[in-house]
């Protein structure tokens, strides 16, 4: 059986709902193995991209590959190797854990009593959940019924796992453990992390795309988005009643309280006059291309060409 | 105001729903439909107004009974919505009080369900006005009619399932509890009016048990006259006053403890189960500085398997789940409801009239495990439910997102949930059976027929249920909306419960519906099960078909819309679904195709009104040959073969005829049969056929020369009952092994039969017919002089049947025979009889005995041995007070003889006696009244061989009391010279409860009686008294010489009005006055004491002191009383602690409140007016009461 590369593909994705949101508008993106993080504002699309992916929901048009598979028509044989944690789920409130964990690693072909107990305590440790494997999931808190979720995803060890925004019902220490668990399985398989937080993607990410409005507006590894970046991002401190008068001069694209006073980053090829330069981040990136100036969307079609040209050149 | 504005916001929620306005239509469409087929029918059969108050509020009962769902949905909704969404802590954090909330939702719904119930008064106005109704059965618009409706039976009942339901909800914060008490509210009046007051008698309790008045309807129905129902508007009073109050008060009630019960607070779900039953443990407290794994994911590489095996293990995963979660959470009540109901009312219900029965399990299986029966109706409900409920599991959890993207193939969930389903009706089945099982052992019946059990039970009741299950698991899978879903479910029901209500009556156009079938200890299942299974199979393909079509539209990930369902729904078709489909089909058409071939191409089909429109036209066409002078038969001659096992009879006979008229008759009149094929019919003369209408049954043969008065004619004809295949309502089991029955009307008749025509006034009317009485008027002399009715013949049969059997004919078995390995018996008549015979053939146990000369047969079923002593000492006794009193037993023997049946029902054939298994399985030994019902009703059916056999009463109004009241009034005299008085009365005890049954007093007098209450109750009640007045052998002189007068049954016949003259004729002149108010007027006294004092006399006597009440009222046919003048002589008693009496003397009693003062020997404990309830009087009990003594 010849293998494709393990890698996903998404072609001119597009979906419109009955109530006329179009949630997906010719969304293409190439999603090599490792940990892709798919970054932007509520109601941006990720949550319709994610379930389309997971095969739960059909597109208008457009196309999925996984490897050799053809995602929207292959569904059983995407599902054997799909992990999938949405971003909200219900759980039976009457079983516990073991209980319905142990159905579900029937349901993803795990029949050996055996190895299902062993994979079950084994999920049950990462997840922390081992000591309270017998209680009701009905009185589990939201970081422990997130980690049930993990669970059920990893099961099977899947190839393609898909998390949406896992991070907002952990507390720091969960999420810390989770994005490791993440970027660790990253090694072996294409994880996809949907997240409307920075640093999820920043920290973990090695790859990463920007969507608003169903589309995708751009398409990076973060550290060379950064890199892009510096030198034009730059930044000051002024009394909240300048700010108006500020964002009439200068490409403002974040603004932050900071004791009182505003601190504000504009973007600029050139140092404007009373900013002092600042190292450039991720979240910087974000806000750039969320704000769309007409010099930051420039640079980010260079990079987005660039990248596709390489890409392609892959594919082909 | 807090409460208003929440009252709106929930009205105007509601109205913006579109379910809302689904279930409106809904309502209208019921009322529409209900109005139309049921009740229209019954008015115009009633012959009262369509659109009058008691058809305005029956209808406006079982809409509220329907709106329950409607009910459950929106009070529900009201009470959890805020849950449900999940806005309780935006909400329970405002200042708004607790009663201004629960108030203003629950005034909201009750407001919602009272606007939607409106649809029932605009349903019945269209209905009113839809043409094609006759102008008789609309009266003119009165608004008064649907005001009263709608406040008396509508708004009370919305209030009370309102408020129930809402708290049922709000306590549990599941909206699912509301719907569990819509089913078991909607359970109540049906189970009150079918057992408690139908089945037990209890109607005063069943009445105020109803939370709808549904049984109060019933009674109605029963007691009120046409001319009530179409006029009188329902009084608040009475009985259905107390029930209004009562559940009034019992929802003022459960309104109270919501509010108390409710808490703005955060839900922690509890579970009802006890606490040893709970899988849980308590929660392990997890220390917050519980060890953080560091170390890296391994989760360990498992091998996965997708293979067939691993599909069918994950299949009984869901199986299991799907199963665990129904028995334990309410679907077990449902399920103890069960047992308990079988436990507890199994050897309630294993009786008739009081009297026990044997629990045989066909009795078992018909009377509690039915379909028909609590445990059916919790197996649909449960179905209804949890299909539901096991369809949204996954989504209802909001966990259906990440079960959707697990790798399984939709059918294996699918599957798995109907299987879940499926072991939860296996389970209760199982239930039914141990309970089935221990009510026969409870009740020392130790003839367990298990195979019997496991062929119902698990082959027909629970394959019925699957094909509902499927039907509605397929509804909720395409329905989509799970609320919709249980709605439609709901209705699909309905419309398969009460489709032939609805005008539908084919079994191919009924879901799950077969021709029904009967299971007799004697012949088996004889040749039902066919069909059954036909018709199973039938929809079974209809049922694959629906399961294909879920398994295609199955919802999986986030597809809402229709369009996009069917779309992927295409995309899904794989092989399996392309042969499963087209299995489907196949079985569809080529069974459907076989079972429509039986039913329509070898059997024409007739539903019910058909056969009425065929009854029109019988006499439309052919009732001109009424009254045309015909011969009169003299001799029957038959030569029957039978053939049991194929269920097929042959007859070949001769009728010898005579003409007995004074002119020449041309041509003779035949009716032939519709069961059967009549041919061959020939005379001893010339003769041409000039008509044969084989549709209606009436064919005319002309004579080339002319019957003379006094000649006689000799006719053969041959009559053959095949049934080929199967018709929609079953195969005619007349003939069958073990159990062959039929009678003499398969022979062709001779002449027009004026009884085929229809009777009742509405249905004459509809189909253009002229208004007649339903029977001829008592003075009507054409009745008086048909001698048709009082004929008699001389009967021969030869009669073969298969080799084990027995065949049973009228007359002395004048020789047996064995030949080409078949039975044979001749059977002939030694005195002439009345035509009206049965034929009968069975591998009987036969019992013989002797009364003088005549021989005595009990032919049963060797399973039945039980009443075979009782049955011979009821006809001896019988006998030997009958030959005294009414003169000589004209045959040499006589016959109890037992066909397949589960009906008490006996019929008095000349010599031979049917009874059914029914009678057979009586069990009066265990009946602690101490009474012998099977002796009485033996004695009450060999006394038919006077009264109808010998006497037969002229075909006018009045004949019950000729036939049935004399038959009674004999038997009563047998059971007083058997057992005693004492048990005469205990006997005349059980007859007496006919009065707690619904009725209404207006009525005929007796002298033109002809319904069952006056024939079988009153009647004989009216004679019981006359017997106690005027003696008991005044009054048997007086029939001795009306039997005398009449008992060769040569015209003119005998009516009423002779048996008055005869009564009248020994009755002295000081108690005519009682004869008139028995007999002539319908008379009802009303007599109670109030109370009894007793004080201590001189000489160990006491001194009683009774007040009396007494009112003598006489109530015409539309129910107007009028109150009659008396002076009567009424027994005052006085009884001693065991029941002896003291004193018992006759006093002049006057109507109104009065006080009789008796010196009695000994202490009294009880007193009171006509303490023997002699005279007519429904409210008996009140006639006596404890004594009360001074010191």
């Amino acid at each position: 059986m010849a293998t494709a590369p393990l890698e996903l593909r998404i072609e001119n994705l597009s979906k419109t709902y009955t109530n006329g949101l179009k949630a997906l508008q010719n969304v293409s993106l190439t999603i090599p193995r490792g940990m892709y993080g798919l970054l932007g504002p509520n109601g941006a699309g990720k949550s319709t991209l994610m379930r389309t992916i997971a095969t739960l929901q059909e597109p208008d048009s457009g196309a999925i590959q996984l490897g050799d598979l053809d995602v929207l028509r292959q569904k059983d044989e995407v599902r054997k190797t799909l992990g999938y944690l949405p971003q909200e789920f219900g759980v039976y409130p009457k079983s516990s854990a073991e209980a319905l964990l142990d159905y579900f690693a029937v349901l993803k072909g795990i029949t050996a009593r055996g190895d299902r107990k062993q994979v079950i305590e084994a999920l049950l440790r990462q997840t922390n959940l081992w000591e309270a494997r017998k209680q009701k999931l009905g009185g589990y808190s939201g970081g422990m019924r997130q980690r049930f979720g993990v669970a059920v995803a990893l099961l099977g060890n899947p190839k393609l796992l898909i998390v949406d925004e896992p991070t907002a019902g952990l507390d720091p220490a969960e999420r810390v453990r989770f994005l490791n668990l993440l970027s660790e399985l990253g090694e072996n398989s294409v994880v996809i992390l949907s997240t409307h937080i920075v640093e999820d993607v920043s920290e973990l990410c090695t790859r990463m795309a920007i969507i608003d409005k169903g589309r995708i507006l751009l398409e990076a590894e973060p550290l060379r988005a950064v890199d892009e970046l510096r030198g034009r991002i730059w930044k000051r401190v002024v009394e909240k009643s300048d700010l108006a008068a500020l964002e009439r001069q200068h490409a403002v694209i974040s603004t932050r309280l900071l004791a009182g006073r505003t601190l504000v980053h504009v973007y600029s090829e050139t140092a404007p006059t009373g900013f002092e330069p600042v190292e450039p981040d991720l979240e910087d990136v974000y806000f750039c291309t969320m704000n769309g100036h007409v010099a930051n969307g420039a640079a980010v079609q260079t990079l987005t060409r660039t990248e596709l040209r390489r890409l392609n050149g892959v594919a082909s | 105001m807090k409460v208003w504005k929440t009252f709106c916001f929930e009205l105007a929620y509601q109205t913006r729903r579109r379910s809302t306005w689904l279930y409106f239509a809904a309502v209208l469409g019921l009322t529409l439909q209900v109005g139309t087929e049921a009740f229209l029918g019954n008015a115009r059969t009633g012959g009262y107004f369509f659109n009058g108050p008691f058809t305005t509020a029956a209808v406006s009962v079982i809409g509220s009974m329907f709106a329950l769902l409607v009910a459950a949905a929106i009070a529900g909704d009201a009470a959890t919505r805020d849950m449900q969404t999940r806005m309780e802590p935006l909400l329970y954090t405002t200042p708004i009080s607790k009663a201004a909330h629960l108030g203003g939702r629950f005034l909201g719904a009750f407001a919602m369900s009272a606007l939607l119930l409106a649809a029932v008064p605009i349903g019945l106005i269209v209905a009113a006005r839809l043409p094609g109704i006759e102008a008789e059965l609309i009266a003119p618009f009165r608004p008064a009619v649907y005001l009263n409706a709608y406040t008396v039976c509508t708004l009370p009942n919305a209030f009370v399932t309102t408020a129930i339901l809402f708290a049922l909800a709000a306590l549990t914060r599941r909206s699912i509890a509301s719907y569990i008490g819509a089913a078991i509210l909607f359970l109540l009046p049906t189970f009150g009016n079918e057992f408690i007051a139908k089945h037990l008698g209890k109607w005063e309790l069943a009445q105020q048990l109803d939370p709808f008045g549904f049984t109060v309807m019933s009674a109605l129905s029963r007691a009120w006259t046409p001319a009530q129902k179409g006029s009188q508007l329902l009084a608040l009073e009475g009985i259905l006053l107390t029930n209004r109050l009562l559940w009034l008060g019992i929802a003022v009630g459960v309104l109270a403890l919501t509010y108390a019960g409710f808490r703005f607070a955060h839900h922690t779900p509890r579970t009802f189960m006890p606490r040893w039953l709970r899988r849980s443990r308590p929660a392990a407290a997890l220390s917050p500085n519980e060890e953080q794994s560091t170390t890296p994911i391994a989760v360990p590489a498992v091998e996965r398997r997708f293979g067939f095996g691993t599909r069918v293990r994950q299949m009984l995963v869901i199986t299991r789940r799907s199963f665990r979660e129904i028995v334990l959470s309410w679907g077990a009540i449902a399920l103890a409801v069960v047992v308990l109901f079988l436990v507890a009312a199994g050897p309630e219900l294993m009786e008739h009239i009081g009297i026990p029965l044997h629990p045989v399990t066909e009795r078992i299986l018909a009377h509690l495990a039915g379909p028909g029966d609590l445990p059916g109706f919790m197996a649909i409900f449960l179905m209804v439910f949890y299909a539901g409920e096991v369809i949204w599991r996954e989504r209802d959890a909001g966990m259906s997102v990440i079960a959707d993207a697990t790798p399984v193939p939709d059918w294996v969930p699918f599957t798995g949930k109907l299987l879940g389903l499926t072991l939860v009706l296996v389970l209760l089945q199982a239930l039914m059976m141990g309970g089935g099982l221990l009510t026969q052992i409870r009740l020392g019946h130790h003839d367990f027929e298990v195979g019997l059990y496991l062929i119902v039970l698990f082959g027909i009741y629970l394959s019925g249920y699957l094909l509902f299950t499927a039907l509605a698991v397929a509804v909720h899978v395409i329905v989509n909306q799970k609320y919709v879903g249980h709605l439609v479910v709901i209705l699909a029901y309905a419309l398969t419960a009460y489709a032939s209500d609805l005008g539908i009556e084919h079994n191919l156009l009924i879901y799950g519906s077969d021709p029904g079938w009967d299971y007799s200890d004697m012949s088996g299942f004889g040749p039902h099960l066919a069909p059954v299974l036909w018709f199973k199979l039938y929809w079974g393909g209809w049922a694959l078909l629906f399961a294909v079509v879920a398994k295609l539209l199955w919802p999986r990930g986030t597809s809402r819309g229709m369009k996009e369902r069917l779309r992927l729904g295409r995309g899904r078709v794989s092989t399996p679904a392309r042969w499963s489909l087209a299995a489907a089909a196949g079985v569809i058409v080529l069974v459907g195709s076989f079972v429509f071939y039986n039913t329509n191409v070898l059997h024409a089909y007739a539903p019910s009104d058909d056969l009425t429109a065929r009854r029109a036209r019988y006499e439309q066409r052919h009732g001109r040959y009424d009254g045309v002078p015909q011969p009169r038969r003299t001799a029957t001659s038959l030569h029957i073969e039978l053939e049991p096992a194929r269920g097929e009879a042959d007859i070949r006979g001769t009728y010898d005829l005579v003409n007995k008229t004074a002119a020449p008759i041309d041509a003779i009149h035949l009716a032939t049969a519709r069961e059967v094929e009549t041919d061959g019919i020939q005379f001893n003369r010339p003769f041409a056929p000039r008509l044969v209408d084989k549709q209606l049954g009436h064919r005319i043969y002309t004579l080339k020369e002319p019957l003379q008065p006094g000649d006689s004619l000799r006719m053969q004809f041959r009559v053959r009952f095949r049934p080929r295949g199967f018709t929609n309502g079953g195969v005619n089991d007349r003939v069958a092994s073990n159990g062959t029955h039929f009678e003499g009307d398969w022979l062709p008749a001779i002449g027009y039969q004026p009884d085929r025509e229809l009777s009742n006034a509405g249905e004459r009317k509809l189909h253009g017919l002229p208004a007649r009485p339903p029977l001829p008027r008592l003075e009507d002399a054409r009745g008086r002089n048909d001698e048709t009715r009082g004929e008699r013949i001389a009967f021969e049969a030869v009669i073969g049947t298969a080799a084990n059997e027995t065949a049973v004919a009228p007359g002395t078995l004048r020789r047996t025979w064995r030949a080409q390995g078949r039975h044979y018996f001749h059977y002939a008549t030694d005195t002439p009889i009345r035509p009206g015979f049965a034929i009968f053939s069975a591998d009987y146990a036969v019992h013989r005995a002797r009364w003088r000369d005549v021989d005595i047969e009990v032919l049963h079923h060797r399973g039945h041995p039980w009443n075979v002593e009782r049955i011979v000492k009821g006809v001896q006794a019988s006998l030997e007070s009958f030959t005294k009193d009414l003169g000589p037993y004209p045959h040499q023997q006589i016959r109890l003889v037992e066909a397949p049946g589960s009906s008490i029902g006996l019929r008095s054939h000349p010599i031979n006696i049917r009874f059914f298994e029914g009678f057979a399985l009586l069990n009066s030994s265990t009946d602690d009244r101490n009474v012998d019902f099977p002796f009485a009703v033996v004695a009450h059916e060999v006394a038919h061989q006077w009264w109808g056999n010998q006497l037969t009463p002229a075909n006018v109004e009045g004949a019950a009391l000729l036939s049935e009241s004399l038959s009674w009034y004999s038997a009563m005299n047998a059971v007083d010279q058997t057992y005693g008085p004492e048990h005469l009365g205990r006997f005349l005890d059980i007859l007496r409860e006919a009065y707690l049954h619904p009725r209404g007093r207006a009525d005929v007098p007796l002298l033109r009686a002809d319904d069952w209450f006056v024939g079988y109750r009153k009647g004989p009640f009216a004679m019981y008294a006359l017997r106690e007045y005027v003696g008991e052998k005044q009054v048997t002189l007086a029939l001795r010489r009306l039997m005398d007068k009449h008992r060769n049954g040569t015209a003119p016949l005998p009516t009423t009005l002779d048996l008055y003259a005869e009564l009248k004729a020994v009755t002295p002149e000081p108690l005519r006055y009682l004869l008139v108010d028995l007999f002539e007027v319908n008379t009802f006294w009303e007599l109670s004491t109030k109370a009894a004092t007793a004080e201590p006399a001189s000489g160990g006597a006491w001194r009683v002191t009774l007040n009396v009440a007494a009112k003598k009222v006489a109530v015409n046919t539309e129910g107007a009383e009028t109150v009659r003048p008396m002076n009567d002589l009424i027994e005052i008693g006085v009884f001693a602690a065991e029941g002896k009496p003291l004193y018992l003397r006759q006093h002049r009693i006057k109507p109104g409140q009065q006080t009789v003062t008796v010196t009695v020997p000994g202490k009294p404990a009880r007193a009171g007016i006509d303490p023997r309830n002699i005279l007519i009087d429904t409210v008996w009990r009140d006639n006596t009461v404890e004594v009360t003594t001074g010191k």
